[in-house]
């Protein structure tokens, strides 16, 4: 939406200023609610250009400014006031944080004279937020407000991806000021570097070009930087095999058969043991995070490492880097691609016998699970037809747990930013308002949240938002009565002795009932013969919520599974069965 | 155990010791002492932080301070040398 550009130097309040300023930012939408410390806003925002939608609980601003980001590689934007209203935003914020998402929340914050004298709804928010924010402003003169927000968008999308939260007091948004939009940003302790280092790139080429296993591993810096164009030409001008991170997944086409999956603590036998049996891994935009590595002295043992990333301090973190490439990814795989080129057309290592190798693993522990056999409806099967019916096109939005773990396993993922979920902070809630923020940011794109029915329970009013709004999300409830991703650890690491995990009923709360309360369709499911015909009702509802509740059984679980603390040679394919070492040759 | 004294030049803004040792307190880095002090530039100070290194690099400790907006520059401080050793603020390469 264009708006006229607002001349500097015009005389107007700071909430005014505040709200030019996020004009001037290009926001075009916003989740929050408002209260006393940031009602001055609120004002000005009446007459605003920009979208605003007033969510249910300040959670669900944060999620949905996520899921907004997540899909469109803006900053997204939530706003509440001091307080409770900003310290509900602490969890959100922190789950952006670890999934590295460019958020800006703007938060009301008591009047200046009363900040440290513990008044109404005062909470030192900065100070709470310091730990997992990129950076985060306390505004008390009117005059900053547009350099502060013009400097919060630029931390926020710039370099590695990250939240921001301004805080303004009260009496800043009230008080008279010049409006200063900023021509530059300048910020003396703030320049990632983007642009790699070209004895890096030769360093990695040459790297590369001696590996006879070499492997891609691939995180979600590849979404984040858009290279998955310019990954899959690296890919295939190496033509070695790929994985891709949870964060990762979409970022290379599961189709492609270099593609072994995701790998980690529920990867794929192949991509995991890929990792572990590789001369090379070329990371690119991933972390090392322990639900990757497994027992990390044991990763990846015989394996160099290339490491690009735009963020230095992830270089030598967990994992040492033989060679390290600072830089946007996908400016760093546009300068690799013909540096490989040229140094492969000198001699290349034979890699058809490593390609054999993980092929075979590849084919023999596929992804596969169990079906009851008194006919009750697998989690597992729901997720896939629900991939299968609604195509490569289709947003999906996990909660977290073990409904999370099968809609990366059995959905397929053609297209980066299709697969949202909260992968480093694991936030059950997250999928709902997720959802809805995204399909704000892609309304013509249909878009499921995948969610447990212990994770609806945290997040689920924000459908009356979507219903209000003319948001119509789709919401799959794998309803299975528990907490089913402890369950599972109780199965295997507790004797099954299940302290707090059941939910005890499929029908309490009555799922499709809440729906309909709210404003959305609901509908349920419990017999795999309908599966397909749900799913298909519910794709052709399109000017309302809609919410499924699949009532499946409580006791699968997802395999397969390196336990936590243990090495990634550990793996189990189901329950106490290891792959079949004897008759693999790596 | 290997003690480094790093001189940090930071932005003088509210906040910033709570930024710095915040970090150091979440990343279980250990600080050994702290001098904070004004420089010729009131917008900038300056700190003398000597920091106990075990079980992590000192390019991890310095990588992780460079990401505070408000930190500057960093640069380790080696007695009897005649200058400082430089530590890039963003290290592009590093072995």
């Amino acid at each position: 939406m264009a708006h006229a550009p607002t001349a500097n130097g015009t005389a107007m309040t700071g909430a005014t200023s505040l709200v030019k300023s996020l004009e001037a930012a290009k926001v075009d939408v916003m989740f929050g609610i408002p209260g006393g410390a940031i009602l001055p806003a609120y004002d000005p925002i009446y007459d605003s250009t920009i979208r605003h939608i007033l969510v249910r609980h300040e959670q669900g601003a944060g999620h949905a400014a996520t899921g907004y980001a997540q899909v469109t590689g803006r900053a997204g934007v939530c706003i509440a006031t001091s307080g409770p209203g900003a310290t509900n935003l602490v969890t959100p914020l922190a789950d952006a944080a670890m999934d590295s998402v460019p958020l800006v929340a703007i938060t009301g914050q008591v009047p200046s004279v009363a900040i440290g004298t513990d008044a109404f709804q005062e909470a030192d928010i900065r100070g709470i937020t310091m730990p997992f924010t990129k950076h985060n402003f306390l505004v008390t003169n009117p005059d900053d407000i547009p350099r502060v927000i013009a400097e919060a968008f630029h931390i926020a999308t710039s370099g590695r991806p990250g939240p921001v939260l301004v805080d303004i007091a009260k009496d800043a948004l009230q008080k008279q000021t010049s409006y200063n939009w900023p021509t530059t940003i300048e910020l003396a302790g703030y320049k990632p570097q983007t642009q790699p280092n070209k004895s890096a790139i030769n360093d990695a080429a040459a790297l590369i070009a001696q590996s006879a296993k070499p492997i891609f591993y691939v995180g979600g810096g590849v979404i984040k930087a858009n290279a998955a164009r310019e990954l899959l030409e690296l890919a295939q001008l190496l033509g070695a095999p790929v994985v891709t991170t949870l964060m990762a997944r979409g970022a290379f086409p599961d189709s492609h058969p270099l593609h072994l999956g995701m790998p980690g603590m529920h990867g794929t036998v192949a991509a995991v043991t890929g990792l572990q049996k590789a001369d090379l891994l070329i990371t690119l935009g991933a972390r090392f995070d322990d639900r990757v590595t497994g027992k990390l002295s044991t990763f990846a043992p015989n394996a160099k490492v290339i490491h690009a990333d735009i963020d230095p301090a992830e270089i030598g973190k967990n994992r040492y880097a033989d060679v390290a490439v600072i830089g946007d990814l996908r400016e760093t795989i546009k300068a690799l691609i013909p540096a490989l080129t040229a140094t492969l057309a000198k001699g290349r290592a034979d890699l058809s016998p490593w390609l054999a190798s993980v092929n075979k693993l590849k084919a023999t522990y596929p992804l596969g699970y169990d079906t009851p056999a008194d006919g009750a409806l697998s989690p597992q099967f729901v997720i896939e037809r629900l991939g299968k019916i609604c195509g490569p096109d289709t947003i999906f939005a996990a909660g977290v747990g073990q409904h999370q773990m099968w809609a990366s396993q059995f959905i397929g993922y053609e297209k980066p930013r299709t697969w949202l979920n909260s992968g480093g902070a694991g936030t059950m809630g997250y999928a709902v308002p997720a959802a809805m923020g995204a399909k704000v940011g892609a309304p013509d794109t249909t878009v499921w949240a995948i969610d447990g029915d212990g994770c609806f329970q945290m997040t689920n009013q924000e459908l009356v938002t979507c219903a209000l709004n003319n948001i119509p999300i789709k919401v799959a409830i794998i309803n299975n009565e528990s907490l089913g991703m402890v369950r599972q650890w109780q199965t295997l690491f507790y004797d099954s002795r299940y302290s707090n995990t059941s939910l005890e009923s499929k029908r309490v709360p009555n799922f499709p009932m809440l729906a309909e309360a709210m404003g959305c369709i609901g509908l349920s499911c419990e017999s795999p013969a309908d599966v397909d015909a749900t799913i298909e009702k519910a794709m052709s509802i399109n000017d309302q919520p809609v919410v499924v509740d699949f009532r499946v059984h409580r006791d699968a679980m997802v395999w397969p599974m390196v336990a936590a603390g243990t090495s990634n040679d550990e793996i189990m394919i189901a329950r106490a069965t290891a792959p079949d070492w004897d008759s693999q040759e790596l | 155990m290997a003690i480094h004294k790093l001189e940090v030049l930071v932005e003088n803004e509210p906040g910033v010791l709570a930024r710095i040792a915040g970090l150091f307190a979440r990343r279980t880095y250990n600080i050994d002492s702290l001098v904070v002090g004004p420089t010729e530039n009131s917008k900038i100070s300056k700190m003398i932080i000597e920091v106990s290194v075990e079980g992590h690099s000192l390019e991890q400790v310095i990588a992780q301070l460079d990401k505070l907006i408000n930190v500057i520059r960093i640069e380790e401080v080696l007695e009897g040398a005649i200058s400082n050793t430089k530590h890039d603020t963003q290290p592009d390469y590093q072995n």
